[in-house]
């Protein structure tokens, strides 16, 4: 076995698993979210180029969503609840984590390997989620088991629930989608990571989600769209307040290759290739946005 | 049958079938958004319009496929082991083999050979298929064996569960093996103790017996793709007048192989003690397939072990082989 992910200090209770404080901590606030942002992706570039390919584009699409979850003081450490969906999202997780300082960056060179408490699909073991399933769409259900849970404890804890739009297909969204308005859960918040990829290619070459937002109002939800890699704009999304009680869901329009010039556009975004070649170009555009 | 390393061949499944689809054009071909992962890329590209990606919706492509069956048709349905048995039982059960259709379910990465954990780890897949009644269950993870699998189970009428290795394909059976639903190979003779293996297993099964052999243990091998029906005549010769049987299995050692060799064994009154090589009752991790099968004991050792501790317990156990990976080829752990 190899050396457990070291944790920088904090137990693997992090942002995620309420269960192992009371009270409610402020939340993490970091001044410039783009350029957290981009520090996730250069995160990633290095932890997906160790092998050569994997859920890089997972990361560049779904920066911004991260940088605001995790640095736009929307989340209360050990006391608002994190899921995460997608499992084969759990790069960015581990990226953002270690960017506001809850995992110690060392940990993400163990990424992917045999051994590493840092699984390329998140599982049961991964540090710092409340919920997670390599299974998808199965994790909206117990997100909302959280939101019953809290109003059972008539405390204040936020869900947020990440899911990807390929999700969108399975049933299990739309049951749950049903139940939380009926239940008006609005500590309820999902964010979508709607960048139109999935296994197959295109979303909307595999099935027809739109118009998406109309769905979900359609179920009882409070939607809002917005440019999913505005980080600023999703913040403002998530904290804003409504007087109908309804869960909110918040879809975030993104491009799987986070609109990097350096990835050929017809690159497989779901299970991204990055030779040597390619991974120098893509930390060299990264890197000139940070200087 | 051969011993490593073995050549490697891609997408066995995925010619066969488009081959066989040549000739029948009642199948139909359905994929869950895992198109190219479960060589159905071929289909997809050779014949579109019997091709349908129904998108990331497992229990609705089971009920689909079934409706497809009831109007004439042969179903294919390709995903993950895990998402067309665990993800969708119920479908499976009541619009699949309850009304005994022609769908054939096919799940690839078995057991521990995902390194994506155990939401993609089919340890059960097997165990969830055998229970269903006028279910066939096949485990395999042979090149050739694999070719010809395709046309039996669509000449076997009613559903199947084809399990299947992903991505790189071992070759092997010789060329001469001829693949049947009805029985088991006898993969190589030998007494005193009897291996029973199917699917990612055989190879390492094969290794182990030889190891044996060479350590005055004469062992048998018998390679049984099809786990139910059970070629139960065949593995009880083999294990009558055996000192040990030990069944080799990619799953967990509740409900598959090891379990339908158990019931088979009791009821034949075969009083030989048995091992089961497999998962042993535990969800396992992310890693590679060499780090997992040596982690949960799915090598060639354990099976080593597994008989000789039962023929031979007082004297050492010999040492299996090292397995060198060469590119190119596949070796059991
Ligand atoms: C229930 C289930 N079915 C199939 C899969 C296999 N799978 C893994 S990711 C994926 C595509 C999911 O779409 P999305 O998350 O939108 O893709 P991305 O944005 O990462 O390209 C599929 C089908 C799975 N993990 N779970």
């Amino acid at each position: 076995m190899q050396k457990r992910a070291r944790l920088n200090g904090k137990s693997p209770g992090g942002c995620g698993d309420g269960r192992l404080r009371a009270g409610a901590p402020a939340p993490v606030r970091v001044g410039d979210l783009a350029r957290l942002a981009t520090r996730i992706r250069l995160h990633a570039v290095h932890m997906v180029g160790i092998q050569g390919f994997g859920y890089l584009g997972q990361a560049l699409s779904a920066a911004e969503i991260f940088a605001a979850l995790y640095g736009g003081g929307l989340m209360r450490p050990g006391w608002d609840r994190f899921c995460l969906s997608p499992a084969h999202y759990a790069v960015v997780h581990y990226a953002a984590a270690a960017e506001v300082g809850l995992l110690h960056p060392e940990a993400l060179k163990s990424y992917g390997r045999d051994g590493t408490e840092l699984e390329a699909i998140s599982t049961e073991r991964t540090p710092l989620l409340d919920l997670t399933c390599g299974s998808l769409a199965q994790v909206i259900s117990g997100a909302i088991g959280f939101a019953l849970a809290s109003r059972y404890a008539k405390d204040d804890r936020r869900v947020f629930a990440l899911l990807s739009d390929g999700e969108m297909e399975e049933g299990q969204t739309w049951e749950a989608a049903m139940f939380a308005a009926h239940h008006a859960l609005d500590r309820l918040a999902v964010v979508i990571d709607a960048n139109n990829s999935q296994v197959d290619g295109q979303v909307n070459s595999v099935t027809t989600l739109e118009p998406l937002a109309d769905k979900w109002r359609a179920f009882g939800w409070r939607a809002l769209e917005v440019d999913g890699h505005d980080a600023d704009a999703l913040v403002a999304s998530m904290q804003s307040t409504a007087s109908e009680r309804k869960p909110l869901v918040v879809i975030g329009r993104t491009q799987i290759l986070g609109g990097l010039k350096s990835v050929p556009a017809t690159a497989d975004g779901h299970f991204l290739k990055l030779d040597p070649a390619l991974k120098a170009a893509v930390i060299a555009e990264l890197e000139a946005r940070l200087a | 049958m051969l011993r490593p390393p073995y050549e490697i061949v891609l997408k066995p499944y995925g010619k066969a079938l488009v081959e066989l689809a040549r000739e029948r054009t009642d199948i139909i071909c359905l994929s869950g958004d895992l198109t190219r992962q479960t060589e159905t890329d071929l289909f997809r590209d050779a014949l579109p319009d019997r091709f349908i990606n129904v998108g990331m919706a497992e229990a609705n492509m089971i009920g689909i496929a079934g409706g497809l069956a009831r109007a004439g048709h042969t179903v294919f349905v390709n995903t993950f082991g895990v998402f067309c048995t665990r993800r969708c039982y119920d479908q499976v059960a009541m619009a699949i083999a309850y009304p005994n259709l022609d769908v054939k379910i096919v799940g690839f990465m078995p057991g521990l050979s995902s390194p994506g954990g155990p939401s993609h780890q089919a340890i059960d897949d097997v165990a969830l298929m055998r229970a269903l009644p006028n279910m066939t269950v096949v485990d395999l993870a042979d090149a050739v064996e694999i070719s010809q699998a395709v046309r039996a189970v669509v000449e076997r009428r009613g559903p199947v569960y084809l399990r299947l290795k992903r991505g790189e394909i071992p070759v092997v059976s010789e060329a001469s093996r001829r693949f049947s639903l009805h029985e088991a190979q006898v993969a190589k003779k030998g007494r005193e103790a009897c291996i029973v293996a199917s699917g990612m297993m055989v190879p390492a099964a094969l290794v182990a017996a030889d190891v044996l052999d060479a350590n005055g243990v004469s062992t048998c091998v018998i390679n049984s793709p099809v786990i139910k029906p059970l070629d139960a005549a065949t593995i009880v010769a083999a294990a009558r007048g055996a000192r040990a049987v030990v069944t080799a299995e990619n799953h967990s050692v509740i409900g598959g192989l090891g379990s339908a060799v158990a019931e088979a064994l009791a009821e034949a009154g075969v009083g030989v003690p048995l091992r089961r090589i497999g998962v042993a009752d535990v969800f396992a991790e992310s890693g590679s397939r060499e780090y997992l099968f040596d982690r949960y004991n799915l090598g060639v050792q354990n099976i080593v072990d597994a008989a000789w501790i039962t023929i031979a317990p007082t004297k050492p156990v010999p040492a299996a082989p090292a397995m060198p990976l060469t590119a190119g080829t596949y070796a059991p752990v």
